[in-house]
């Protein structure tokens, strides 16, 4: 370090001089993330969302509320329930996931902000409205038929881009539009369409027919008698 | 005009002073004119160096980034030039604390005593042609002089902060200072043997060709202790974060804190310019007559951003290692420097006893050469030595068992 | 301009003796070596005054740089700092001396015959006070200083070397001392 070394520290620097530097100026750009992120806000699909509160059964901390009572809707899928309270207290809320995991119809999904700071403790709890108000931009955690989603309305089209080998970030969670609740289930995705959960349809809609006979007959049956 | 300087006054050649001795000097008695007109360029001089101080923190900050692959500060105003004021805005409405049993008068004069001498410095640089305050004959001579005051300074806030972190602290700058004052002295005495005269303008007139390149080995010594003497990176272990609490200036906070602040920032601006105008020919320059001035500003520029440049290369030294590069790497290449220049200088010297420009020039050339080789030399020597020996492994007897070595 | 020069004599003189003063009287150890510091800086401008600049920076740069730093480790590695200026019998005897050696002072610079230095010796004086490098400086024209041919730096080497030599064997010395005192032992 003592001798002609001092020089050659000092060129080193004036190279790092003329480079462009890495700043992200933060208001006006963000970071790029992760599609998996497990951002701080929740997208919940109320049109997917049955009340079954598996959620708030689920949540280690205990910190989702539902109170439900009975709707009188979709009776041939099982009636599911109104909600009138789901509340999401974020400033316990240590964003495990347990809860996305948790939810049958793909209804509740992490959301990809990290900007929820709020200056008193009352406004750190998300309300119903809140949730139904938001725009939806899920994370794909353990949603993988979100991460080969290559937008537009067809959400038929599935590619798992990870067998492909492609890289997993090109879903981008905020810079992308926002998604409707048909997009974001699991009946879109290829491999998901032997299961039988998961399978939100609106009222009086056939099972979509992908060429694969896999319904029961029996499944094939309720769905004809509720016609 | 009833007042006039004595032509052989060391502030004659100051047109400043004598513009405003003179003007006062219609209305007021001879001798107030003199303290006024003395006043004003004072004034001039404690505002240069203060704002100088707020405009290096800017550029440090910037620079430093830059050449760190970020930003510096950008918020505040256009490319965060508000920054300064921004700080000094929270240092000044910080809480002013004093710790107890401190030495009251000591404690509080000690920010005014380490931001004293640096202005003191700036009276006898010039800035442009014919204007230092006072052109001294023996001006290297005061600037080396005020600037040992520092230590002074710095012992006062070490002890009256009434902490042993922060007189430990206060004890390793005060080492640190002294041990470089030395070779900082054998540099500037080879520039005050070529220039033959101790007063800074004489010297800048003598710099036909610049002397950081007549004397290498002088400017790199002379910039490497000037950088431990202000505390700077990499020599700055009183006073960095990491160390010891903050060092002497632990116990200081709001104002008195700015201020030591701005004698630290204050000082690299200073010493800049004295670096420029021993080194780098000061004023001079083309149409130097009307921009002397501005040829000042950007050589005191490119001194500054040298220090900035050495701080953001140079991982910070160990106490010791700071010690090892004074005593075993500085001092001996102040030395080559002197014995060498001393020779060229008494084999060149004509018989007018003036040096030519192609002297100069022979001298730059020698003196290159000889700065490459000692540095390398002498880096070679010392770097083994500046690593702890660790101890020599001692051989362990344990009875019935074979012998372990420990070390 | 006497009157400020009669302003900064008097100025520095109330200065210098009460920070005199105060060394004696202070309890304080370590105030009062700041307060020496003082003294040691009024003495300087008084050098000043006296035209002899180079003593003037000289003295603030041996005696304020180094001599007061050296007290100050002197009082700070002794213990009972805070106990300070202990008094004890001596302090009438010692007034007493000090009273007639300020006398005597007095008495001497009085009635000494100061006369001005006869101006063929007074550039030299003032050369040997003021210009401290022999010879005229490179580059610039050699009008004024052609005349001028000694400085302190060639009474130092030419006449006065016997001195000189004895300082820096002195210097030497203390340098050796220094560091075989501060050896680690056994190493």
């Amino acid at each position: 370090m003592y001798g002609l070394a001092m020089v050659k520290g000092l060129m080193v620097t004036l190279k790092n001089l003329t480079r462009k530097p890495f700043t992200i100026q933060y208001p006006e750009e963000r970071a790029k993330q992760h599609p998996r992120f497990r951002g701080e806000e929740f997208v919940w699909y109320e049109e997917r969302c049955t009340g079954c509160a598996s959620c708030a059964k689920y949540c280690p901390l205990g910190i989702i509320k539902i109170e439900t009572s009975p709707s009188g809707s979709m009776i041939p899928q099982g009636e599911k329930y109104r909600l009138e309270v789901f509340d999401i207290e974020l400033q316990r809320c240590m964003f495990c996931g347990l809860c996305v995991e948790a939810c049958p119809y793909d209804a509740l999904f992490m959301g990809s902000g990290f900007e929820q700071g709020q200056y008193s403790r009352k406004n750190m709890v998300i309300t119903i409205d809140q949730l139904r108000n938001a725009e939806k931009h899920p994370s794909t955690w353990f949603r993988p038929q979100l991460e080969g989603y290559e937008g537009g309305t067809d959400s038929f089209r599935r590619t798992p881009t990870i067998a492909q080998g492609e890289s997993r970030f090109s879903y981008d969670p905020r810079g992308g539009p926002p998604l409707g609740w048909r997009e974001v289930g699991r009946e879109s995705w290829r491999w998901h369409q032997r299961e039988k959960a998961g399978m939100r349809l609106e009222q009086g809609e056939a099972v979509p027919d992908t060429g694969r006979d896999e319904l029961p007959q029996s499944a094939r049956d309720s769905d004809a008698a509720a016609d | 005009m009833s007042c006039q300087l004595a032509s052989d006054s060391i502030l004659y050649a100051n047109g400043i002073y004598r513009l405003v001795y003179e003007i006062v000097g219609v209305v007021l008695p001879c001798w107030v004119a003199y303290a006024i007109a003395g006043l004003v360029f004072a004034f001039i001089l404690v505002n240069a160096v203060l704002l100088g101080a707020a405009v290096i923190t800017w550029g440090e900050r910037r620079v430093l980034g830059r050449f760190q692959n970020r930003v510096g500060p950008n918020r505040w105003g256009p490319f965060g030039l508000f920054q300064p004021v921004a700080d000094l805005v929270k240092l000044l409405t910080k809480e002013d604390l004093r710790p107890e049993g401190s030495d009251r008068v000591v404690f509080s004069l000690v920010p005014v005593l380490m931001v004293a001498p640096l202005i003191l410095m700036t009276a006898v640089v010039p800035f442009a042609k014919n204007t230092a305050l006072a052109s001294l004959n023996v001006g290297v001579l005061f600037i080396l002089a005020v600037s040992s005051i520092t230590s002074v300074a710095i012992f006062m806030a070490g002890w009256s902060s009434n902490n042993r972190y922060a007189m430990f602290g206060a004890a390793r700058a005060v080492a640190v200072l002294i041990s470089y004052e030395i070779p900082v002295v054998l540099s500037l005495l080879g520039v005050v043997m070529v220039a033959a005269s101790m007063s800074l303008g004489t010297i800048v007139a003598a710099q036909a060709l610049p002397f950081f390149l007549v004397q290498p080995l002088a400017f790199f010594v002379f910039m490497a202790g000037m950088s431990a003497e202000l505390n700077r990176s990499p020599f700055d272990v009183a006073e960095a974060e990491s160390e010891i609490i903050a060092g002497y200036h632990t116990e200081y906070s709001g104002v008195r804190f700015a201020l030591i602040q701005a004698a630290e920032f204050g000082g690299v601006g200073v010493v800049a310019a004295i670096a420029a105008t021993l080194f780098l020919g000061g004023w001079s320059g083309p149409w130097s007559e009307y921009l002397g001035w501005l040829w000042f500003l950007i050589k005191t520029g490119i001194i500054v951003f040298l220090f900035i440049w050495f701080r953001a290369t140079y991982p910070r030294l160990r106490i010791d290692q700071i010690m090892a590069f004074s005593w075993k790497f500085l001092l001996p290449l102040a030395m080559v420097n002197l014995v060498v220049v001393t020779l060229e200088v008494f084999l060149l010297r004509g018989d007018e006893g003036v040096l030519t420009h192609t002297d100069l020039a022979i001298m730059a050339a020698i003196n290159l050469a000889v700065t490459a080789i000692s540095i390398a030399v002498f880096g070679n020597l010392i770097k083994d030595r500046v690593t702890f020996r660790t101890r020599q492994p001692q051989q362990v007897v344990v009875p019935g068992v074979s012998t372990i070595e420990v070390s | 301009m006497p009157v400020v020069q009669d302003l900064a004599f008097w100025v520095l003189s109330v200065v210098a003796i009460a920070a005199a003063l105060g060394v004696v009287l202070v309890k304080d150890l370590f105030r009062s070596a700041l307060l020496l510091a003082v003294v040691f800086i009024s003495v300087a401008g008084f050098f000043v005054l006296l035209s002899a600049e180079f003593l003037a920076v000289v003295q603030v740069l041996i005696y304020v740089g180094a001599i007061s730093v050296l007290f100050i480790f002197g009082i700070m590695l002794t213990r009972n700092v805070r106990e300070g200026n202990v008094p004890n019998r001596l302090q009438i005897p010692a007034v007493m001396c000090a009273s007639l050696l300020l006398v005597g002072m007095i008495a001497a610079a009085i009635n000494t015959d100061w006369r001005p230095i006869p101006e063929a010796a007074a550039q030299m004086v003032d050369a040997a006070q003021t210009q401290s490098v022999a010879g005229p400086p490179a580059g610039a024209s050699s009008s004024g200083y052609a005349e001028q041919d000694t400085g302190l730096a060639e009474l130092l080497i030419a006449d006065f070397v016997l001195p000189f030599e004895a300082v820096s064997l002195l210097l030497l010395a203390a340098l050796i001392g220094g560091l075989a005192l501060a050896r680690s032992r056994g190493s």
